[in-house]
């Protein structure tokens, strides 16, 4: 299945680019994030607890990040395995000016099993986008934070 | 007393069904009985590496966890009973639970017996299974390609079997002077009868006596297969059906699970329930239909048909089910020529292996995919010669039974013409015509629909059985008790699941004995009460347990007349025996009731010399041949231009399914099927992913049909008993689907007709109509 998702940061390219791939901000923004970790192979392990329509219960995700073209594009690679059923997803994260801001485009192609497939199919692109907006807007939150840090 | 035979009384069966009274699989409780859970495979095709139960053996509550491995010693895979001779078949056998690879998504792997059903469900998820995908292959034909991934080592190109019957001289299609040829899709539908299947298992560990209650249309079958499978002898096991929520053909098939169930009782003497939940019923219980037919037919200018070959390539899932091979070759090739004289015909089935659930019959069973052949074939055809599709049929419909069609089937009886006559008149053919003209002038699309079909049923003379490879016969057994006080029980070994014979099979009683249907009960679904049988499927209960049932009740009569003979001191030809009543001839004031005499017979106070006492028949009854229900279905639909939606506007039924014992019975008989056939042709199917995860697994996603669709159905009937049984039945059950598809897919393509639109894939979604609509407009 694909899922594409557009979500308009108001916050420059460089430093969507420089926190959206950032552990602390993933950690505080990944929906349900109920553990996360960093591997020695730069792969992340996370635990999300998701709860939307059939998708329910406690997602255990490794997520790798490849292809990275700053400030453009980089692309997730996610395996993640819950009582539902299995996910596979392959996204390609674009970011592009807009105006002031950044557009972060994620294209997705989403393979799933188990009760995933014969009952989450038809509301997945929704949940997706659901979870893709909820994370999103943590992360900008959080990139505002961040920024207000440094 | 009045006649009863031919009456539309109210089924005997309904007041318990509908206050709540019925006694499903689900309402057997026993003391001490656990529950049992199915984990099942999310992978299409995968190996399995490891299997980790202990987490759910630790979790409170839970009894036991049975893998593949622990029962594959235990209980031998369960055996389809179709071994269709000829076809170097390969049968592939289900497992108890997968053991080393898993074929389809669904799979049952392992299982949990816990104290109550949740806890058994609860645990499924702490049983870790770690797998290694491995390709799947879902569609037939992609199955069929040399880069498609191998399910079994041992059946190279997924091929279970080549079969052929028939022969079409090649010069017939060289010369003919049209051919037309098609590619149809059957596409895959899964039964949703309102109860899914389920299991109780109760073992007495001290006599060795297993009994299951299971959801299944043939308990003989279910105890013939599992006897050999549990190793427990037959005189040990009892198959009980109680009350079912339909069966449609899904409940023929002998599964795995119950099996499994079976054993844990036995091992952990205590008894032990199991019920599938819908999505369940989804992933496992069999789906049907999936072929894909490419059909050849070759014809004159005028009309005429000169001959017809298929080919069929049939999806037959990851095992090979019950009557998994013989529904796409003798059910489907033997009727391909279906209601018309046809000289020449040749039927070919390719049966493959994919991933995905294994596939058996489903009301019908191969005949809607026949008869859905020729009826598309023959309008394309129509089409081509420029002919209306009504005339080809008129020049080329069986002119005189009995007939025998170009596969040796002997349509039995009835006026093929004069029921379609019948049809037209009803929904006057020529008017209707005139009004699609003038709605096409006005731009609605109107389109009409016709299916002159026929189906083989009454299944069948064992003989037949034997020669065709079904490992069983199929004839029937009806006893008949008559206890002292007259009332009667009726013992069958069909095995009816709501088609009504608690009250058709009362009327035919009624009628032979004259006495009140309320007086008779009927027995079925029991092993243990019925000495043998072969179940309820193909119609056949009727035509088969019902001639049966006849000739028990003639016996039982002429024995009650020697009876009342004797007491009335003349010979039985001095007697007259009408509404349950002996009376002496000539002097009607001596005489004995049915009831007096069953008093007599229970006795033996006073019998004829000789004569052993009770008043009980029996028969087992092996027809000589099949019954050939037979009818012409036309229907009306109207198509949205705009938003590809098909309204069904009218359906008028013309059916001749032989003498009519329950008119109101025949009547929903027929109106299920229709319900079923055209939810086939506009909305059901089921969906798989490219890796074998099935899509279409809830109500969401699967649409089953539902009373507001439907216009009133416009149903009647002409009668000519079949002469192969007593009552001259011919079945009812599976007209609908075998007519309605191909009546509600000729008709929307009538109604597309304008824009160039041959043929469309069922089912018709409005989707798929709109676009056809609009590539027709643009091109």
């Amino acid at each position: 299945m694909n899922i594409e998702y557009t979500y308009s940061f108001k916050l420059p390219r460089n430093v969507v680019w420089k926190y959206i791939q950032d552990r602390q901000v993933l950690r505080s923004a990944l929906p349900g994030c109920q553990s996360f970790e960093e591997r020695s192979d730069g792969v992340y392990l996370a635990e999300m607890g998701l709860n939307v329509g059939p998708i329910k219960g406690l997602f255990t995700t490794e997520v790798k990040q490849t292809n990275q073209i700053p400030p453009s594009s980089y692309r997730l690679i996610v395996r993640g395995k819950g009582k539902p059923g299995e996910v596979d997803a392959t996204a390609d994260m674009f970011i592009k000016e807009a105006g002031d801001g950044a557009q972060v485009t994620c294209v997705a192609d989403v393979q799933v099993t188990g009760v995933l497939a014969s009952v989450g199919q038809r509301v997945m692109g929704g949940v997706a986008k659901i979870i893709l907006s909820q994370f999103f807007k943590a992360a900008e939150k959080e990139m505002k934070k961040e920024m207000n840090r440094v | 007393m009045a006649k009863v035979l031919g009456k539309p009384i109210k089924r005997k069966e309904d007041p318990k069904l509908i206050t709540g009274h019925g006694q499903f699989t689900d309402d057997i409780k026993l003391p001490g009985m656990l529950f049992a859970a199915m984990k099942r495979s999310g992978l299409a095709h995968a190996k399995i590496k490891t299997i980790n139960t202990d987490q759910a053996l630790n979790h409170p509550g839970v009894v036991a966890v049975y893998t593949g491995k622990d029962v594959q010693d235990k209980i031998k895979p369960i055996r389809s009973i179709w071994l269709v001779p000829g076809c170097d078949l390969i049968p592939k056998d289900r497992v108890p639970l997968a053991v080393d690879k898993v074929n389809y998504a669904g799979e049952a792997v392992a299982m949990v017996i816990a104290e109550s059903r949740y806890v058994a469900r609860d645990a499924l998820d702490l049983i870790e299974v770690e797998y290694e995908e491995l390709p799947a292959v879902v569609h037939q034909e992609a199955a069929l390609a040399e880069s498609a991934p191998i399910i079994y080592e041992d059946v190279p190109q997924n091929i279970a079997f080549t079969w052929k019957a028939g022969e079409v001289p090649e010069e017939v299609f060289a010369n003919a002077e049209v051919v037309v040829n098609q590619r149809l899709v059957e596409q895959r539908v899964i039964a949703n009868p309102m109860e899914t299947r389920g299991a109780v298992a109760q073992y007495n560990p001290g006599s060795g006596d297993l009994t299951i209650w299971c959801t299944t249309q043939n308990p003989h079958i279910h105890r013939m297969t599992y006897a050999d499978a549990l190793g427990v002898a037959e005189t040990k096991l009892r198959i009980i059906a109680p009350d079912m929520g339909g069966g449609f053909g899904a409940k023929i098939a002998v599964y795995t699970e119950e099996a499994v169930v079976a054993l844990a009782a036995m091992e952990l003497k205590q008894p032990v329930k199991w019920i599938e939940d819908r999505q369940e019923h989804f992933l496992a219980t069999s789906h049907a239909r999936d072929q894909v037919i490419t059909t050849e037919l070759a014809g004159t200018k005028d009309g005429k048909i000169l001959a017809v070959r298929a080919k069929n390539i049939a999806n037959l899932g990851a095992y090979l089910s019950t009557m998994g091979a013989g529904v796409p070759t003798i059910d489907f090739g033997l009727m391909i020529t279906g209601a018309y004289d046809i000289p020449h015909a040749a039927a070919e089935t390719i049966g493959v292996y994919t991933n995905t659930t294994p596939t058996d019959a489903y009301r019908g069973a191969g005949k809607p995919e026949a008869s859905f052949q020729i009826e598309r074939i023959i309008n394309l055809y129509a089409d081509k010669i420029g002919m209306d599709p009504i005339e080809v049929r008129k020049k080329n419909l069986v002119a005189k039974v009995p007939y025998t069609n170009a596969m040796g089937c002997n349509y039995d009886s009835g006026d093929y013409h004069g029921t379609l006559d019948k049809a037209l008149e009803t929904i006057d053919y020529a008017a209707l015509r005139k009004e699609q003209e003038d709605a096409r002038n006005n731009g609605r699309l109107l389109g009409i629909g016709i299916s002159t079909y026929v189906e083989l049923c009454g299944l069948g003379p064992s003989k037949v059985a034997g020669a065709i490879g079904l490992g069983g016969g199929l004839w029937e057994n009806s006893t008949i008790r008559v206890h002292p006080s007259g009332k009667v029980t009726v013992f069958t070994g069909a095995s009816p699941h709501g088609q009504g014979e608690g009250t058709t099979f009362a009327q035919v009683v009624a009628e032979k004995f004259g006495i009140p249907v309320e007086d008779i009960e009927l027995v079925s679904g029991d092993t243990l009460m019925i000495s043998m049988g072969w179940g309820t499927y193909g119609s056949r209960t009727t035509p088969v347990a019902g001639g049966a049932l006849a000739i028990a009740a003639d016996r039982i009569v002429e024995k009650a007349k020697l009876i009342a003979a004797h007491e009335l001191e003349v010979t039985v030809d001095d007697l007259d025996f009408s509404d349950g009543v002996f009376s002496v001839k000539g002097q009607p004031e001596k005489q004995r009731t049915f009831k007096e005499i069953a008093w007599s017979a229970n006795n033996a106070w006073n019998l004829p010399d000789g004569m052993e006492p009770a008043l009980e028949g029996q028969c087992f009854f092996d027809p000589p041949d099949f019954v050939y229900p037979f009818g012409a279905h036309i229907c009306v639909v109207e198509v949205d231009p705009d938003t590809g939606v098909v309204e069904l506007k009218r359906y008028v039924s013309v059916d001749d399914v032989g003498r009519i014992i329950n008119p109101m019975i025949v009547e929903g008989q027929v109106h299920g099927g229709l319900a079923q056939g055209i939810g086939q042709a506009l909305w059901e199917q089921s969906v798989y992913s490219d890796k074998g995860q099935l899509l279409s697994g809830t109500f969401m996603d699967y649409t089953m049909p539902k009373a507001k669709f439907f216009p009133k159905f416009e149903s009647s009937f002409v009668e000519s008993p079949s002469p192969v049984n007593q009552l001259g039945a011919k079945g009812v059950g599976e007209t609908g689907t075998t007519a309605a598809p191909s009546a509600i897919v000729n008709a929307v393509m009538d109604a597309l007709a304008p824009f160039g639109v041959k043929d469309l894939e069922m089912p018709l979604t409005p989707e798929k109509v709109w676009r056809a609509i609009h590539d027709g407009r643009k091109g």
